[in-house]
């Protein structure tokens, strides 16, 4: 084998190698949230180049301060400890990925969707929802790894287990407080916002 | 450059994934079909163990025969049930091969609608049911094939279709058979409302931990 046809194998073997990582870290991301593991999805984001975090309408955070004050401030109370009742649950299972990696191996995108089975409080009332969601997410890689540098999830429904999607599409609003910048695209009209396919960049 | 040698490694790294993969969801359209002789013929002949639920741990090849043959089929001359479906979606899997090659270990959610009785495994009015849970497998490669060494699947809900996890979290679950008994009690019976996780296998991809 020559040294042309060896480095054309290189390049080969690190793309698939990119692709099988950045789908381990998009499913290692989906259990470390469904087991409420926030300090782990905290350092699955790059600390110099995140651009932002968007979680249905819960509205934008900006860079690595951004995703401590969503996944930490917010999501794990800042670590503080604290009575969350056993019965709560978020289910987000990560299907359908597809990951292309640019030319220069140091970015990619990936688009998954996901199929959620949750439980929580809507005021006094525990409720039970279905939901459905598209992931459009950015990964870079910094010596040798990869970390995510952008994640949105948009919501394509929300809906009571008793209903379905068609009686009820869209239950309850959870806008947090203080975020960067208000949601960026609205729930019930994916086709045509933010959720158009991308090659690769 | 790497090294020709390197890239062989790295390649053998990436096609045991593929192929663990493939074996995990093959398992799953077995389990489907019903057809749970091959099911049984993908676990290997030094097989550790089989869990689910609360089914209890079924130990060794002969213990996998039991479990799947026995208990689930109902006996090896069972025929299936009209109307029996039990379909489990295999998602979300993360495979990790240890540094030797030759064992590996996988985390997977499954995701199930099916139609079944609850009062007993085989007879009884048939329910629609949705059932999810989580697979945190273990894998060994034989003569070049990749085969389940054990299979853990700890269950979060099966609910019925009209009620759903909060209301009625489980069904259809009422411990060890008596007629083909485990050889020991399950390790990890906490369904759904008991906020349980079961602990990921794989490590931090950014820190190592």
């Amino acid at each position: 084998m020559d040294i042309a046809e060896l480095d054309r194998l290189e390049k080969e073997v690190i793309r698939l190698e990119d692709i099988q990582d950045i789908e381990h870290l998009q499913r290692k991301y989906g259990y470390y949230f469904d087991n409420n593991m926030w300090a782990e999805i905290v350092d699955l984001f790059s600390e110099e180049h995140t651009e932002s975090v968007e979680i249905a309408d819960h509205g934008v955070f900006y860079g690595k301060k951004g995703i401590r004050r969503i996944y930490w401030d917010m999501f794990a109370g800042g670590g503080k400890p604290r009575q969350t009742p056993p019965w709560m649950q978020f289910i987000v299972m990560q299907i359908g990925g597809v990951v292309d990696v640019s030319p220069d191996g140091r970015r990619a995108e990936g688009r998954w969707q996901t199929w959620l089975c949750e439980a929580k409080p809507y005021g006094a009332f525990p409720r039970q929802e279905w939901l459905h969601g598209y992931y459009e997410n950015r990964y870079v890689k910094e010596n040798g790894r990869w970390l995510f540098s952008k994640l949105h999830w948009n919501n394509t429904l929300c809906s009571p287990f008793e209903d379905g999607w068609l009686k009820l599409p869209l239950m309850g609003w959870m806008p947090l407080p203080d975020p960067d910048e208000p949601p960026s695209a609205t729930p019930t009209r994916p086709a045509i916002t933010s959720l158009t396919t991308s090659g690769t960049r | 450059m790497a090294t020709l040698e390197d890239l062989q490694k790295r390649v053998q790294r990436l096609d045991d994934i593929k192929q663990i993969e493939k074996l995990q969801r093959i398992y799953g359209y077995y389990r489907d079909y019903g057809e749970w002789e091959k099911v049984v013929d993908l676990f290997s002949d030094k097989a550790e163990s089989a869990e689910e639920c609360d089914y209890g741990v079924y130990r060794g090849k002969e213990g996998v025969r039991r479990y799947y043959i026995d208990l689930l089929k109902g006996g090896k001359d069972a025929k299936p049930r009209t109307g029996y479906m039990s379909i489990g979606m295999q998602i979300q899997g993360v495979v990790t091969v240890d540094p030797d090659g030759v064992n590996a270990k996988g985390r997977w959610y499954g995701f199930f609608i099916e139609a079944r009785p609850t009062l007993s495994l085989h007879e009884g009015e048939l329910r629609q049911l949705w059932a999810h849970g989580v697979y945190e497998n273990e894998y060994i490669k034989e003569r070049g094939t990749w085969m389940f060494r054990k299979l853990h699947f700890f269950l979060n809900f099966r609910t019925p279709y009209e009620d759903g996890w909060l209301k009625t979290p489980v069904v259809g679950h009422s411990g060890p058979s008596l007629e083909v008994p485990p050889d020991a009690p399950p390790t990890t019976w906490h369904p759904y409302p008991f906020g349980y996780h079961l602990p990921v296998h794989f490590k931090h991809p950014v820190t190592g931990k």
